[in-house]
């Protein structure tokens, strides 16, 4: 399975993305876009991805002179999205995906997809949200030294929202650095993943730290699988890197654009234009606003370019391989 | 108490005075609950720029309004025309339009907003005195236990085949195997998908719903005249019809009470749903009948048990959403999003620092059913009218409809072919003598199951035993046996007193 990025046709594209660059704007905006751009969106309308694409594109339009039309396709973990995508959309750059890398590429190192997963990659990154442990507010176990030891006594259930899921990687990573075993209990979304701690239907979860913050005071976080950003906000738990001496990579829930590699191949031109409006797009403080109102956490909007994303993509494919014969029962 | 009464009833009259977003609202999700496919939550997603620009307290009402009225709105093609237009409506059909098919179709619709009124009124009033009890229930209620209650509804495939077993239990089984297709919920390995993508979350419910209960129905009006038996009598129209609906569903205040009942304690429960809420409660109401035979023939009491309880459980979902912070359902979390955006905090403390919002809530629940008993009943006069369309002209609307219906939740022309699929399932298993109820049971609750059961015996490791591990999930097995065991004694009781006169 290939999974790095092919350098070389990067340099060309950008190549000749530095010659569109060297041509008036004006002579750009004349070719590119031409008609509005069509993006999948490989989960349900009205759910998170959604939103924060709303927010997103409502400040990109402006940039890039035309308007984004979004087609839901959600099904299998976001699986059903991008087979659409690399099956019927034309690579065009009129056809983009936009999803969430974390657990959508964790999917590919359970089950390839019927394309090849070096057809496409991601080259705008919105935002990134860490992942983190929590447990109910009425929960015996009211911090990481209380798990531990209850730990010692039995194997102890902790919430996911899915098995191939970037928190369920964070805890299994713990749980190997400690010498204990999790039983990691799927919980079908984060709305169950939330009410299975609260409730006491397991003993503790793991989730995206944007839901969790969601849920108010109904929860404690105990740990960040990454930085903690908010502070306050995640109790101020700290990062499992500082708190256990390791060095894992941030496991995130990251939403980010992505398009067919033979696009940007085939039009650098387009595919410059996308990134350098995606780019402006961070610059302009109206998007912040746009993002707190569709009810984004501010400090996890966080620009990524092509490199950042297929930095992390790899990371969860080498991840996901590691810990397949946990996450798929395999 | 002197207190925070002063402040519901100040927030009852605030509510009042928002009659002009109420009524409208009302309208409008009765259109939106009456075409299938289309549902509270999806509406209120395409609406949500509009929501967000009201004030907090118009946006919640509206959404409150709009979640009653299309629960209550999905009952109404359940009814006249056999199409459930959500699952949360799957059982109302079984005696609402076989009341239809008599020409009781004004009484039955009568019946059904005055159940879905009360029951929803009085749970709400009930949700608003228990909220700190309530809350407590979704705590108790985890996967074991969540075993049993599905059982309650899945027993009910036996008693739909009480009439022909072999034949009942095939349609139950068959509705389980359609149930298993998708993914497993443990480590999402496909089964029996056949490649098809679109089949990875399981079947489809809503496709499977019109597909099974409206497609293959409109198949088997298209040999009639009208949806009326001909044996009805013919009527004139009247308002007769509609006191006399409302004075068979008062009579029964008590199963309307107990059936919502079971609703609102099923509405607490996180992830739990009407689906759940309709079958348990129709099930539990057939078990303790003096007349069980009488279910599935047009009886009032099998129309109202899952009208009062989905209606029960409209309110329950309310509960988890205000007092832990988790939105029990689709639509709960859609409110969740308005009123973080809003700035209102969730969990615990929503009482102590935004305490109208959390009653405001409430009362725009309370509200809403109490206007829409006024604004609804006199309707049901005109909306009965449907089933005296010739069939010439509403066989095809129906297909149309619901076509449109199993293509709107997902947008994919794939729910449409299924659809009709399930159509000439439902036809084939109408002329054969097979019950379509049982294999939508099946479909509807087998995936449910099979959820609660993997998730039990992961938590487990693997351990059966786990289904007995814990007293409240023991005494509900114990409920259980009882509920399938009485009837039955109850029968053969009644054979023996009827036989000792003949002696």
């Amino acid at each position: 399975m290939k999974t790095s990025l092919n350098r070389r046709r990067f340099l060309q594209a950008g190549a000749a993305s530095g010659l569109v660059l060297a041509t008036p704007g004006i002579v750009r905006a004349a070719t590119f876009p031409e008609r509005n751009i069509n993006v999948i969106i490989p989960t349900a309308e009205g759910g998170g991805a959604d939103r924060n694409f709303r927010a997103f594109t409502s400040v990109w339009k402006e940039k890039l002179g035309t308007e984004f039309e979004p087609g839901y396709y959600p099904g299998a973990s976001g699986r059903v999205g991008y087979e659409v995508y690399m099956g019927k959309s034309e690579p065009d750059c009129y056809n983009l995906i936009f999803g969430n890398m974390g657990p959508e590429v964790l999917n590919w190192a359970m089950q390839e997809p019927s394309f090849a997963i070096d057809d496409y990659f991601y080259f705008g990154r919105v935002d990134t949200d860490p992942c983190c442990l929590f447990v109910g507010a009425e929960s015996p176990l009211q911090s990481m030294e209380d798990i531990v030891n209850a730990s010692k006594e039995r194997k102890l259930t902790v919430g996911t929202s899915r098995m191939a899921h970037p928190a369920s990687i964070g805890i299994l990573a713990l749980g190997e650095k400690l010498g204990i075993e999790f039983n990691l209990i799927p919980l079908q979304g984060g709305k169950g993943t939330i009410a299975g701690a609260v409730t006491g239907e397991v003993d503790f979860s793991v989730l995206t730290s944007g839901s969790v913050i969601a849920a108010g005071d109904s929860v404690k976080t105990l740990l960040v699988f990454g930085k903690n950003r908010v502070g306050e906000a995640l109790d101020n738990a700290p990062d499992i890197n500082d708190a256990y001496d390791m060095t894992l990579p941030e496991m995130l829930s990251a939403r980010a654009f992505a398009i067919h590699r033979k696009a940007a191949e085939d039009h650098p031109d387009r595919y410059e234009v996308l990134t350098s409006t995606f780019k402006e797009t961070f610059e302009d403080p109206a998007l912040l606003k746009a993002y707190v109102a569709e009810s984004g956490t501010p400090e996890y909007l966080n620009y990524g370019g092509a490199e950042e994303c297929a930095e992390f993509m790899a990371a969860m494919l080498e991840l996901g391989a590691r810990y397949k014969p946990l996450l798929s029962g395999a | 108490m002197g207190d925070t009464a002063y402040l519901l009833f100040d927030v009852f009259l605030d509510t009042i005075s928002f009659w002009w977003v109420i009524i409208p609202t009302i309208f409008l999700g009765l259109i939106v609950g009456g075409i299938p496919g289309f549902s509270a939550a999806n509406t209120i997603i395409i609406l949500m720029p509009l929501t967000l620009a009201m004030g907090l307290d118009t946006g919640l009402i509206f959404m409150v309004t709009l979640y009653c009225a299309a629960r209550m709105g999905a009952g109404i093609p359940a009814i006249l025309v056999n199409i459930p237009g959500t699952a949360g409506a799957a059982a109302t059909p079984l005696d609402g339009y076989p009341m239809a098919r008599q020409g009781k179709g004004q009484q039955a619709l009568a019946i059904s907003f005055v159940s879905s009124c009360i029951g929803g009124l009085l749970t709400t009033i009930m949700a608003l005195a228990l909220m700190p009890v309530l809350a407590r229930v979704g705590f108790y209620m985890h996967s074991v236990e969540m075993i049993v209650v599905m059982l309650f509804g899945i027993s009910l495939i036996a008693s739909i085949a009480a009439q022909d077993m072999v034949k009942g239990l095939i349609a139950g089984f068959l509705g389980l195997m359609i149930g298993s297709i998708g993914t497993d919920v443990v480590y999402a390995t496909p089964r029996a998908t056949f490649g098809f993508l679109e089949l990875y979350d399981g079947v489809p419910l809503i496709p499977a719903l019109v597909g099974l209960f409206a497609v293959s129905e409109a198949f088997v009006i298209i040999e009639k005249t009208v949806i009326v038996n001909e044996s009805a009598e013919p009527k004139k129209p009247s308002w007769h019809d509609t006191f006399e609906g409302v004075n068979i569903a008062l009579s029964r205040w008590w199963h309307i009470v107990w059936t919502s009942i079971i609703g609102l304690v099923i509405g607490v429960i996180p992830g739990a749903g009407a689906s759940i809420a309709s079958f348990v409660a129709y099930q539990q109401s057939r078990a303790f009948s003096d007349t069980p035979e009488k279910y599935g023939t047009g009886h009032p009491e099998g129309l109202i048990a899952p009208e009062s309880a989905n209606n029960g459980v409209t309110s329950g979902t309310l509960v988890p959403l205000l007092v832990l912070g988790i939105p029990g359902g689709a639509t709960a979390a859609i409110m969740l999003v308005v009123m973080q955006y809003h700035g209102v905090s969730f969990g615990p403390s929503l009482f102590e620092h935004s305490p109208r919002v959390g009653y405001g809530m409430f009362m725009a629940m309370a509200v809403s059913y109490l206007l829409m008993i006024f604004t609804i009943l006199p309707l049901s006069r005109y909306m009965s009218h449907v089933t005296t369309v010739p069939t010439i002209y509403l066989a095809p609307m129906i297909i149309a409809f619901t076509l449109v219906g199993a293509f709107v939740p997902r947008e994919y022309m794939f729910d449409m072919y299924l659809a009709l699929a399930f159509g000439v399932l439902g036809y084939i298993a109408r002329r054969t003598g097979y019950h379509v109820a049982a294999i939508l049971i099946g479909v509807i609750l087998g995936p449910l199951l099979e959820t609660y059961f993997l998730r039990s015996l992961k938590k487990s490791d693997g351990d059966i035993m786990v289904l007995f591990s814990s007293t409240l999930g023991n005494i509900l097995w114990v409920a259980l046996i009882v509920s399938l065991v009485l009837p039955i004694w109850f029968d053969m009781r009644r054979k023996r007193r009827r036989e000792v006169p003949a002696e």
